[in-house]
């Protein structure tokens, strides 16, 4: 069997456990514990309300594609195989957004607003990525 | 004491853009600070400030001091900053606010590296999460989320990115040294290969050697000059700072509050200038700055750059000697120089008649980081 080749998250102090979740199949970000904010990317402090620390807080795992990109260059060559490949940026449920792939449909089928739900692919042993498919 | 109109730009300078294997970037850097010095009429002993750009050499964390040594110039006040592509108005205001706090009296302002040859000189690290695992990297998709997002809430389209891309190639053909002269036709644009959708690669800006120098000092200073001092009228800076994605910053750059500030200290409103050089590293950049900065309304960027509108000719001319789209890179330098060049009424055939007043923008950190400087003859 061939190895992963693409990138692994390398993850912070303040990322730890995010990436813990996702091996756990958990779709987690921190919620501020004075005023309610969730926040990304992870950090100790709210950036609404600079209270300190907060609580993983696990999410819906619902949203939809706010924007996203077509990748006809490989940047990385483990990504060769893949272009054309997307990139989107998904707005959650709870309203962070961040960068991922969306699974199961071609670039060129992609529009913005499309709605989602987090999947998850257990990359290699240690690494899990939250991704994301179209809801019908 | 205001900073408005009391501060000035008496001396540029820069090298040729494009492959220049003979010099380093120390090289190139120095080549562009000694035209500057004859263009203002100055000796290196006149200048006691130092302002340049630290990011694109990474591994040097006094940069500055680098130049300076090879310069033989003792400065009272040397720093090296980034802002990404907004670093370069950012310089000449920073300029501006030390004289005016007695730190210095006259600085240099000096950018440029081997963009080309080295494949970008920026040695930092890349992020290392949430983004490099899903196959995220590069300046034109972090550009590219906003363009997308436009075009979904604007019906921004290719035709309106690739009349900025070819307006721009239209004004390098009438600049001999733009590194890039070649025809370009609209239907150029749509046949090049894509970069990352929805950024062919003539919506991306060149990779260039190359290197340009400013002289900043005082009004008073700037009467005895060689040249015909371009005063600061205005100047603006802000950020996005709560990143590309956040709120509705794919859309609206700090563009827009950075133009506020410009505009008002200037006293000027967007229908007094006379020509633009708007940081394009992308053509949505450009685009978008122009929205931000009032010169349409929001949305409507797509539509007001086509029809000539932003042509030498047009109702304002932009990037008039090809931007870094066409010109070069030298992340911006060249477009501060190149107003600097179209208000000394320097530009020959593509000098935009009576030019007063010009606005130029710096835009970076992938897209969150603005400034602008509003300049007059």
């Amino acid at each position: 069997m061939s190895e992963y080749q693409k990138p692994v998250p390398v993850p912070s102090e303040d990322s730890e456990p995010f990436w813990a979740a996702a091996k756990k199949h958990e779709l987690s970000l921190q919620r501020c514990t004075a005023c309610g904010a969730l926040r990304f990317p992870p950090a100790p402090v709210c950036p609404e309300c600079t209270a300190a620390g907060g609580e993983w807080m696990r999410l819906t795992g619902r949203g939809k594609i706010f924007s996203f990109v077509v990748f006809h260059k490989a940047f990385h060559k483990s990504f060769e195989k893949d272009i054309p490949y997307a990139v989107a940026v998904v707005e959650l449920e709870e309203g962070p957004r961040l960068a991922s792939s969306i699974v199961g449909v071609a670039p060129d089928q992609l529009r913005c607003e499309m709605p989602v739900e987090v999947v998850f692919d257990d990359v290699t042993p240690d690494c899990t990525l939250p991704k994301f498919k179209l809801v019908s | 004491m205001l900073l408005k109109d009391n501060y000035a730009i008496v001396g540029i300078g820069n090298t040729a853009v494009g492959k220049l294997p003979l010099m380093s970037d120390y090289g190139l850097q120095v080549e562009a600070a000694r035209k500057a010095m004859d263009d203002a009429g100055l000796q290196k002993n006149d200048i006691d400030g130092l302002i340049t750009h630290s990011h694109l050499l990474g591994g040097v964390r006094v940069h500055h001091q680098r130049v300076a040594a090879r310069l033989g110039i003792d400065t009272a006040f040397g720093v090296s900053i980034s802002s990404g592509g907004a670093t370069s108005c950012l310089m000449v205001q920073l300029a501006a606010a030390a004289i005016d706090a007695g730190f210095c009296k006259t600085v240099l302002c000096v950018h440029g590296d081997k963009g080309l040859t080295r494949e970008g000189g920026d040695t930092h690290d890349g992020d290392r999460e949430f983004g490099p695992e899903y196959g995220l990297f590069s300046a034109a998709a972090l550009h590219a989320f906003g363009a997308t997002r436009h075009m979904h809430e604007y019906g921004t389209t290719h035709d309106h990115l690739g009349a900025i891309a070819v307006a721009f190639r239209k004004h390098a053909q009438l600049n001999p040294a733009a590194q890039v002269r070649q025809p370009m036709t609209l239907h150029d644009y749509h046949n090049s290969r894509w970069i990352v959708w929805p950024y062919h690669l003539l919506d991306c800006c060149l990779r260039s050697d190359g290197a340009a120098a400013i002289l900043v000092t005082s009004a008073e200073r700037a009467r005895d000059m060689r040249s015909l001092p371009v005063y600061l009228m205005g100047m603006g800076r802000a950020n996005n700072s709560r990143g590309p994605f956040y709120g509705n910053h794919m859309t609206e750059l700090g563009a827009k509050e950075s133009g506020v500030q410009a505009f008002q200290m200037a006293g000027i409103t967007p229908g007094d200038i006379d020509v633009a050089q708007i940081y394009d590293c992308f053509t949505y950049i450009a685009l978008v700055t122009l929205e931000d900065y009032g010169f349409c309304k929001k949305g409507e960027g797509g539509p007001f750059v086509t029809g000539g509108r932003i042509e030498l000719g047009g109702q304002l001319p932009t990037n008039t000697s090809g931007g870094m789209l066409s010109e070069g890179y030298v992340e911006g330098m060249l477009q501060i120089i190149e107003a600097v060049r179209q208000l000394r009424r320097e530009c020959g055939p593509r000098q935009v008649e009576n030019a007063e007043i010009a606005i130029v923008s710096g835009n970076g950190g992938n897209a969150v980081c603005h400034s602008t400087l509003i300049l007059r003859r």
